[in-house]
């Protein structure tokens, strides 16, 4: 073998070592992207979002139609007005869904698709401590009724920001709440019960 | 005979009702004379005090807004933070005046500001509350000398509170940076312990933009956590609620306290933070100095 033959042998083994090298670069940061995406939206879940949206819209509709007759408090109100304004806000929004059954926002799609999120986001140890956080919350007994109010003397369980991060997001005037392994959808201001999903913790 | 056994009755309750005051007035001078204030205290300087855990309306309590009184008058602060749960139980009017207004009012009628944070017993529409001063809001930030304070609402921190956060952060310029809220990143605690959760997604953004001090409740009880990454995190969560027995020093744990109910006076010199832990017999269970977090930068 010449000095030539030697110097093509060379440059084929450094050629081969660095497509390689950009084999396995890319293999690192190709996979773990297309895993990335796979958690991303699907057109499936899009139609399951757009749902959820739609009965989300509604009640928006219906509570404006509930809040515009009232004095809303600003920041510097007394607790009397504080309290008129969220018992008529109640009042007002539980004639007006008098009707109201679980499940309508909460619909079987829209739920299993909560159930995956919450199943993909929490596992292992940190689905323990959550657990463990839920059932040890002073929500205990809580009964839980479509169109009723949250009871005043029960804690509201922090919601953890990671899961905030990954369930639809909601417009300012609703709050998602776990209550035992139940999710609740829930209304800020007039703190009735809006929907709720059962087993949303696996 | 019946009208002779109610006379005893009554005579009896009265004595006790004496005893009660004779005790009550006896610790109240053993009070004042432990009370010692060792903060610098000067005049030009920003002047708070925190707490938390605080809304019971019983006895604690009361016994505590009257410590804070007292110790107005040798350190005059004139803001209060408040790391949640500012009423537990119901809230009608009278909850609001019992468990708030009646206690602190020798402070509100001084114009001392209380600047609240929603706790897991909150209510959402306290943000309305005249004398919570958030404005209508439950996350906000306000300024006092060279302190910018953020205000958070730990029981929802959604992505619009984030990304609020980190633009009020960004724009604070390199001032003292402080936030305060209800759940804490790190505790001892037997009864919550850490709110990693939280924490995954606060303490990026505090390190990033610089907050030297963080304030929060929850657990009732004190402890001064290690500095971690640079960042000085309280847990003062008995400012009416106590829970004995409940901390579990453990390797971040700096000064723990559980034995009795306390508030924390604060003095901002330039660059220094001055602490002080005061419990409700007046004694002084914590104090010291934090100088000021540089930023990292993004």
């Amino acid at each position: 073998m010449n000095q030539q033959d030697n110097n093509t042998a060379s440059s084929y083994s450094r050629y081969f070592k660095e497509v390689g090298v950009l084999f396995c670069l890319a293999t690192l940061f190709i996979l773990p992207l297309n895993y990335i995406y796979a958690q991303q939206e699907t057109p499936a879940s899009n139609t399951v979002l757009k749902g959820i949206y739609e009965h989300i819209n509604s009640y928006l509709k219906l509570r404006e139609q509930s809040v515009k007759n009232l004095s809303k408090p600003s920041g510097k109100s007394e607790p009397e007005k504080i309290h008129a304004y969220e018992t008529a806000l109640e009042d007002n929004l539980r004639t007006a869904r008098v009707n109201a059954s679980r499940g309508e926002i909460f619909t079987p799609e829209v739920a299993n698709h909560i159930r995956k999120v919450i199943r993909q986001e929490f596992k292992g140890q940190r689905l323990q401590e959550l657990r463990k956080e839920v059932s040890e919350s002073e929500t205990k007994g809580m009964p839980l009724r479509v169109n009723y109010p949250y009871p005043e003397q029960k804690e509201m369980l922090e919601m953890p920001p990671t899961l905030l991060l990954k369930l639809p997001a909601l417009p300012q005037q609703l709050r998602y709440r776990f209550v035992g392994s139940n999710l609740l959808l829930m209304d800020r201001e007039a703190r009735i019960i809006l929907d709720y999903m059962p087993e949303a913790l696996p | 005979m019946r009208r002779i056994l109610a006379g005893l009755i009554v005579i009896s309750l009265l004595s006790l009702n004496c005893d009660r005051n004779h005790v009550y007035s006896q610790t109240k001078a053993a009070t004042q004379e432990a009370l010692q204030i060792v903060l610098p205290n000067k005049k030009e300087s920003v002047h708070f005090a925190v707490f938390g855990d605080m809304g019971t309306g019983e006895l604690p309590q009361k016994q505590l807004a009257d410590l804070m009184w007292q110790t107005r008058q040798v350190f005059p602060f004139d803001a209060v933070l408040m790391t949640g749960d500012n009423l537990y139980g119901s809230e009608s009017p009278r909850d609001y005046e019992r468990k708030f207004s009646q206690p602190y009012q020798q402070l509100l009628a001084a114009g001392v500001k209380f600047y609240a944070s929603l706790g897991n017993h909150d209510n959402s529409n306290q943000r309305f509350f005249k004398d919570f001063n958030m404005k209508g809001k439950e996350y906000y930030t306000f300024k006092k000398g060279n302190v910018r304070f953020f205000a958070l609402n730990s029981n929802y921190m959604d992505q619009p509170q984030l990304s609020w956060l980190e633009e009020e952060l960004k724009k604070s310029g390199s001032e003292w940076k402080i936030c305060f809220f209800h759940h804490p990143p790190y505790s001892s605690g037997k009864q919550h312990g850490s709110d990693k959760e939280l924490r995954k997604v606060v303490e990026p953004l505090f390190l990033k933009y610089g907050v030297s001090v963080v304030f929060t409740g929850h657990e009732h009880f004190y402890e001064r956590i290690k500095p971690q990454q640079g960042i000085s995190y309280f847990v003062t969560g008995a400012g009416g609620k106590l829970r004995p027995g409940d901390v579990r020093p453990s390797n971040f744990t700096e000064k723990a306290f559980d034995q009795d109910q306390h508030f924390m006076l604060i003095e901002v010199i330039e660059d220094q933070l001055h602490f002080q832990v005061i419990a409700r017999t007046g004694k002084t269970i914590d104090s010291g100095i934090i100088t000021r977090q540089e930023i990292k930068g993004p």
